[in-house]
């Protein structure tokens, strides 16, 4: 009987240790609370991701690592605010992005995350110029200004020369390069890569993570998601997922 | 990830999230920022540069339904000016007075016009002496009637005894050459004639008119000279005014005797006498018909202005325009269906892009917008040039006929703008679907 009154006070403290994780941390970038992400298939409840919970700091140079199916693409994007948990909190910049509409997450997007794709997903029609103003568009900034921001965006990426190029005039190192000044032209809070050298050659692959190095040292945040351990390796710290649960948190740098 | 069509779970909002979106409403009550719009206009005007073929399918589409409806607008417009002119050549100063009206609707209406009295030389003198309001008073009698000259004839002639002379200004006709009968000539009953400018060309092989002075014409196998010929009035929907023949009454007597009923004209010196001439000629009318007022019974005479014609005109034929621009407007119809079917490929071909956008943080409205913008440009573009079609096929169709071509303003701005609405109808479900792309499928599509 005595082993039964006692029960419930270790249910307490499980519980109060829970509610004090759940708090986020006011000094990170990012603060993700046992996020849970369901998908109903038939009948069938799929969890692409069991409750995770970890914090970004300012300045960190994260890679996401693990194999498909590990649920890091959907963490991904959780993180750039292309969806939403089905469960949990996640604190963007202070801001608890969680339970916005469609249209927040859209002002989200254009003002905090700064998006790199595999693919490169540039506008095929547009110059390179223009493909770097589309967030500025977007942010509503005006012409002369998009012009003047677009072109230093595309200086600092050493494109200079290539501004009125279209995507297909450009190399595949030069295309990801034209999409990270597109990611960096709205100084956002985190750079977020996906699969960065997926499309490149191993030359080119370095030169792009070169950049990334150059990136993170004049103060930007990086997160990169990879399946590859060399490309990992130059972040500072590697976050490994499997199975929807954050295996390993290590800093490695 | 795997994803099934069903969406994925949310959990419910809490109080405080709540209030969060309400006052992000309140932020986005600017509808589409300055920026996005442009941007828009920009992709838009690069879609359809990209896509010669399918804009110009797109284009052909709206063209043709904007100048169907334009053309027969515009054809309407013409027809009505023309009627409306032509009825009112002889002024809203003149009215006749008649034993039928000029338009029998059944045959009960017949069978009662035809039990009334002859309208007689009497009655135009009384109302001549009478009428204080009337300006000129003429009769006339009318036949049709073949009219040969030589071996040259001419069918469906319209014979006119008139008397005075001056029914030739109550009718709006004009001397071109020769002259007019004396009373003499007309009290006598003379074999003579002035003909309109139709007879030069039928029967003296388009001579001029000063050579058809003198000439005799035969008229129901009677000879008549020829004294005068009439300016040229013109035709109407391919029947011409000027296929007649005047003569004095007294001659038209000879021919076809006074048993006929003859018309009365009346004409007022302005139109604003018209009412109480009216008033007169009906008070004296009556009496001499032995009727009195309040009777429900007939009044045994027709008292007509030329408006009947406008009122009969445009009651026959304002139907007929409504189903005529309605079945125009079906092609604008198909139209609006071809836009939004190209538009719904495109945003299926763009889906990529559409994700890149959304990814770049365009919001819904602005996707919406950007489409919307582009099916409009398109629909606009197509309306103005089927406006200019439209008009072009007007002015064929107008030239062929032989009418007036009216060009409005108005007719091209609804063009335009009728255009656009189809343009903003047949876009919306394409761009709304394009707004609502999940941004993560939108990036995967290829």
């Amino acid at each position: 009987m005595s082993d039964l009154t006692y029960a419930p006070s270790v249910t307490e403290k499980i519980f109060q240790a829970e509610s004090a994780d759940l708090r986020p941390d006011p000094t990170a970038l990012i603060s993700m609370r046992n996020i849970w992400k369901t998908y109903q298939m038939g009948t069938e409840e799929v969890h692409a991701l069991h409750g995770v919970s970890f914090d970004v700091h300012k300045g960190e140079y994260i890679a996401i690592i693990g194999p498909s199916g590990s649920g890091k693409s959907t963490l991904m994007n959780l993180i750039g605010c292309l969806d939403t948990a089905s469960q949990g909190d996640y604190w963007l910049n202070g801001k608890n992005v969680s339970e916005m509409d469609d249209d927040e997450l859209a002002r989200i997007r254009n003002q905090e995350v700064g998006f790199v794709f595999q693919t490169f997903n540039l506008l095929a029609r547009a110059t390179a110029l223009h493909n770097v103003e589309l967030p500025l568009i977007y942010g509503g900034i005006s012409s002369s200004q998009r012009h003047e921001m677009a072109k230093k965006a595309l200086s600092a990426v050493d494109l200079s020369d290539r501004v009125m190029h279209r995507p297909n005039e450009l190399s595949g190192g030069q295309r990801q390069r034209v999409a990270i000044a597109r990611a960096l032209v709205n100084h956002p809070s985190i750079l977020l890569a996906d699969e960065p050298t997926g499309a490149l050659d191993t030359h080119t692959s370095m030169e792009i993570m070169d950049l990334f190095e150059r990136l993170h040292d004049e103060g930007n945040t990086i997160i990169v998601v990879t399946h590859e351990h060399d490309i990992a390796a130059r972040a500072h710290r590697i976050l490994s997922i499997r199975d929807g649960l954050i295996e390993k948190d290590e800093k490695t740098k | 990830m795997v994803r099934s069509g069903e969406g994925p779970l949310k959990p419910p909002r809490s109080a405080s999230s709540r209030r969060l979106v309400l006052a992000s409403k309140v932020r986005s009550v600017i509808p589409v920022r300055l920026s996005a719009l442009s941007e828009a206009f920009f992709v838009a005007a690069g879609s359809l540069r990209a896509n010669k073929l399918r804009t110009a399918l797109t284009l052909m589409g709206i063209v043709v339904g904007v100048s169907a409806v334009i053309a027969v607008v515009t054809i309407i417009k013409g027809l009505d000016q023309t009627v409306a002119q032509t009825f009112s050549s002889q002024g809203s100063t003149v009215f006749t007075v008649s034993k039928n009206p000029q338009i029998i609707r059944s045959r009960e209406e017949f069978v009662k016009f035809n039990k009334r009295k002859d309208v007689t030389r009497d009655d135009a003198e009384a109302i001549a002496r009478l009428c204080t309001s009337c300006w000129r008073v003429g009769i006339a009698g009318n036949a049709v009637e073949t009219v040969k000259y030589a071996d040259q004839k001419s069918d469906q002639v319209r014979i006119r005894g008139v008397e005075p002379t001056t029914m030739f200004a109550i009718d709006g006709v004009n001397i071109d050459v020769g002259r007019i009968w004396t009373e003499g000539e007309a009290e006598s009953g003379r074999d003579i004639c002035v003909i309109g400018a139709d007879l030069l060309q039928n029967v003296f092989g388009g001579a001029p008119a000063d050579r058809a002075l003198g000439e005799e014409i035969r008229i129901a196998g009677r000879p008549y000279k020829i004294i005068g010929v009439l300016e040229p009035l013109g035709s109407i929907f391919g029947f011409s005014r000027d296929n007649v023949v005047y003569t004095p009454y007294a001659t038209y007597q000879k021919s076809y005797g006074s048993r006929r009923s003859l018309v009365v004209f009346v004409q007022v010196p302005t139109a604003d006498r018209l009412e109480i001439a009216e008033d007169q000629v009906r008070t004296i009318m009556r009496s001499r018909r032995g009727k009195t007022f309040g009777e429900q019974e007939d009044e045994g005479f027709s008292l007509e202005t030329q408006d009947v014609f406008l009122n009969l005109y445009s009651s026959a034929t304002s139907n007929i325009y409504i189903v005529t621009i309605g079945v125009a407007a079906i092609s604008l119809v198909v139209g609006g269906i071809v836009v939004m079917n190209i538009m719904l490929v495109s945003v299926t071909e763009r889906t990529k892009e559409i994700g890149i956008r959304k990814a770049m943080g365009a919001r819904r409205k602005d996707i919406l917008t950007q489409f919307l913008i582009e099916a409009v440009t398109v629909t606009a573009i197509g309306g103005a040039l089927g406006v200019v079609t439209g008009f072009g096929l007007a002015y064929i169709i107008s030239a062929l006929i032989g009418f007036p071509l009216l060009i409005s303003a108005a007719s091209a701005i609804l063009g335009v703008g009728v255009s656009s609405v189809v343009g903003i109808i047949s876009g919306l479900w394409p761009a709304w679907r394009a707004a609502r792309l999940d941004p993560i499928e939108a990036l995967r599509a290829e």
